[in-house]
C-alpha cells in the first residue's frame, strides 16, 4: 500500500517533535520539517482520493527527481536557465545602479527620466518576447534581454528612490566636507543608498528568477521552464514537470541565500540593524 | 529691550579694540523666513551678533525659535532672507571645508569606521599625514580602541565624539554644534560637556554652539545669547565671568541662571 512510507514518517516525524525538547541549535529546524512534511501527506492524500491517474504523488515526483538527476538532461537545462539569469542580471546591475545613482542625485535627470522608466516599468518582460526573438532569435540572446528587462526596472527604481532617501545631515556632512563629483558618490551617495539597493538587487533576483522560466516556456528551446514544456507534450509526464518546480524552487532559494550574503557586509549592516 | 540689553549689544557691535580678540562670525540683521503654506513664517528678526575669534558662544532659546535656523545660515546651509553673516569680513555663501557643523541629529557616516569618518576631512593627505593626524585626535575625544568600530556598535555619547573628532581633525577656525549632547543621558552630557570645554581650551577654535539647555549654557559658554521665543530675536547677551572647572554652586551661578529662567520668561522655582 503507497501509504505505508508516510505512516512511517508522520510516526518518525512525532518521534523528532519530542526529541526536539532536548535539541540545541537543531530545534529550529523541527517545526519547518514538520509542516513541510504534513504538506507531503496531504498533497499524497488529496491525490489519492480524487484518484487522478495522471496528477503525481509526492513519491512518484520523487522518483521522477531521481530520474532527471540521473539523465543529463537536467544539469543542461539548469545550466541555460542560470546562465541566461546570471548573465541579464549582471547587465542589469551594470546598467541599473549608475543611472539610479545619477537620476536619484541630480533633480533634472529625474524628471526627464522618471517618467520613461515609470511608463516602461508596468510592461511585463513576457510582452516583450515576440520582440526578444525577433532581435535575439531563439537561444540564449533573448533569455538574456528578458532578464535585463525584468531585472533592470526593480534595481534602477529602487535606487533612485534610495538615493532621494539619502537623510539631510549626511547630505549636509558631505557639503559641508567639500565633497563633489565623484568623491560624492563613492563616499556619500553610494554607500548610503547601498543597504537599499541590495533589497532591490534581492527583488530583481527574484523576479528574473520568476520570468526567465515562463520566458523558456514561451519562447525557447532549452532551461528549466523548457524542460516543464517539453514533459507535459512528450507524454504527460507530470510527475517530471512537479520534480522540475521542486528544482526551480530549491534553486530560487539558494539564489535569494546568495544575494542575502550581501547585507552581512560592515559597509551596510547599519542599513538593517534595528534602530 | 533693557537698559542692560541695549549696553550689552552696545559693547558687543564696538568692534575690536587694541588687544582684543578679532571679530570672526559676524551677523548683521539676520532676517529669516520659512514659506509655510504660501505663507511667510517669521522665523529670525533682526539678529546682530559678533562672536570673536576663539570664543565660546551659547545660543539658548526655546525649541523652534530658530535656533538651528541661525546655524544653518552662518553655516551656509541656508541663507537669510535679509541681512548677511560674515567670517573673517568674507560674506559666507554656501558650506566651507574650514568650518566645521556638529549636526543635531547624528552626521557622522553610519557606512564608515570610526578611523574612515575621522579621516574625511583630510582625504587629500597621504595614509602617513592622516593617521598622524587621525589617530591624536580619536585618543583625544576618548575613543582609543574603537577605531575599526562602526557608528551602529557604538553609544550615543561615543557617536557623538566622532563627530567631535571629525570636526576637530580638520583644525576648523569654527566650530557649530546644534544640541550635540541633547540625545544623551544627563550624567554622559555632564562629561561631554567638561570635555568640550577642555578641547576648546586646547584648540582656542571659535566655538558657536546651539543649547536649549540653561545649566549647559552656563557651564560652557563664555557669552550666552538668548533668543526669544519665534519669530527669534536676541532678547539677552549674559557674559560668564567664571573660570573653568565651574562652581556650580557659586553665587555668581546662581545670578546668571536666575536671569536666564527670567528672560525665558519661566520660574524655576516649582
Ligand atoms: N526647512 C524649513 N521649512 C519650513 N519651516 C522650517 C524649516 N526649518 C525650520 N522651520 C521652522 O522654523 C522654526 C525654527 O526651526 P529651528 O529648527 O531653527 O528651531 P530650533 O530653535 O532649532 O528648535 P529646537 O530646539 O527644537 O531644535 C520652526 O518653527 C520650524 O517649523
Ligand atoms: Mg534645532
Amino acid at each position: 500500500m503507497t501509504a505505508t512510507p508516510y505512516l512511517i514518517l508522520v510516526a518518525s516525524l512525532g518521534v523528532l517533535w519530542f526529541a526536539s525538547a532536548k535539541m540545541g541549535r537543531g530545534r529550529r529546524w523541527v517545526m519547518p520539517i514538520c509542516v513541510a512534511m504534513a504538506l507531503f501527506v496531504v498533497w499524497h492524500i488529496a491525490v489519492t482520493a480524487a484518484g487522478s491517474e495522471i496528477t503525481p504523488t509526492p513519491l512518484e515526483a520523487g522518483a521522477a527527481f531521481a530520474q532527471l538527476v540521473k539523465s543529463n538532461r537536467l544539469w543542461g537545462d539548469v545550466v541555460a536557465s542560470l546562465f541566461r539569469v546570471t548573465a541579464g542580471f549582471f547587465l542589469a546591475v551594470a546598467v541599473g545602479i549608475p543611472l539610479g545613482l545619477v537620476v536619484g542625485w541630480s533633480t533634472k535627470t529625474f524628471e526627464a527620466l522618471n517618467p520613461i522608466i515609470q511608463g516602461l516599468r508596468p510592461v511585463s518582460p513576457i510582452a516583450w518576447i515576440p520582440f526578444a526573438i525577433l532581435w535575439f532569435g531563439i537561444g540564449d540572446g533573448a533569455g538574456v534581454f528578458l532578464i535585463f528587462l525584468s531585472s533592470f526596472f526593480p534595481i534602477a527604481v529602487g535606487t533612485v528612490a534610495a538615493v532621494q532617501n539619502i537623510s539631510l545631515v549626511h547630505q549636509r556632512s558631505a557639503m559641508n566636507f567639500g565633497l563633489k563629483g565623484v568623491e560624492l558618490f563613492r563616499r556619500v551617495v553610494l554607500p548610503a543608498a547601498m543597504p537599499q539597493i541590495i533589497t532591490s538587487l534581492r527583488i530583481a533576483l527574484g523576479v528574473a528568477w520568476l520570468v526567465i522560466v515562463a520566458a523558456e516556456m514561451v519562447g525557447m528551446d532549452s532551461g528549466l521552464g523548457y524542460l516543464i514544456n517539453d514533459a507535459r507534450n512528450m507524454g504527460k509526464r507530470y510527475d517530471l514537470v512537479a520534480a522540475t518546480m521542486i528544482v526551480i524552487g530549491a534553486i530560487g532559494i539558494v539564489l535569494d541565500l546568495m544575494i542575502r550574503r550581501l547585507e552581512r557586509f560592515d559597509e551596510v549592516r547599519w542599513g538593517y540593524a534595528k534602530r | 529691550m533693557s537698559d542692560e540689553v541695549a549696553q550689552a549689544r552696545a559693547n558687543e557691535n564696538a568692534g575690536s579694540t587694541p588687544g582684543e580678540a578679532r571679530p570672526k562670525v559676524v551677523f548683521e540683521g539676520v532676517d529669516k523666513d520659512f514659506d509655510q503654506g504660501g505663507q511667510p513664517l517669521p522665523v529670525l528678526r533682526g539678529v546682530d551678533l559678533t562672536v570673536k575669534e576663539g570664543e565660546f558662544v551659547c545660543l539658548l532659546g526655546p525649541s523652534g525659535c530658530g535656533k538651528s535656523t541661525l546655524l544653518n545660515i552662518a553655516g551656509g546651509f541656508e541663507s537669510p532672507t535679509a541681512g548677511r553673516v560674515t567670517i573673517d569680513g568674507d560674506p559666507v555663501n554656501g558650506p566651507d571645508a574650514r568650518r566645521v557643523f556638529v549636526f543635531q541629529e547624528y552626521g557622522i557616516f553610519p557606512w564608515a569606521s570610526v578611523w574612515d569618518n575621522v579621516a574625511l576631512g583630510l582625504r587629500h593627505l597621504g595614509k602617513a599625514e592622516q593617521a598622524a593626524i587621525i589617530q591624536p585626535t580619536i585618543d583625544m575625544v576618548g575613543l582609543q580602541g574603537f577605531e575599526r568600530s562602526y557608528p551602529m556598535e557604538l553609544s550615543g555619547g561615543m557617536k557623538q565624539r566622532v563627530e567631535v573628532a571629525r570636526a576637530l581633525a580638520v583644525s576648523p577656525d569654527v566650530i557649530y554644534m546644534d544640541e550635540p549632547f541633547g540625545a544623551l543621558d544627563s550624567l554622559t552630557r555632564l562629561q561631554m560637556r567638561a570635555e568640550i570645554v577642555r578641547i576648546w581650551q586646547e584648540s582656542q577654535t571659535t566655538i558657536l554652539f546651539v543649547t536649549h539647555d540653561v545649566d549647559e549654557s552656563i557651564q560652557i559658554a563664555e557669552r550666552i545669547v538668548v533668543l526669544s521665543a519665534r519669530p527669534g530675536e536676541i532678547s539677552d547677551i549674559i557674559t560668564v565671568d567664571l573660570d573653568h572647572p565651574r562652581d556650580l554652586g557659586s553665587p555668581e551661578y546662581g545670578r546668571i541662571k536666575n536671569r536666564l529662567f527670567e528672560t525665558l520668561g519661566v520660574s524655576h522655582s516649582i
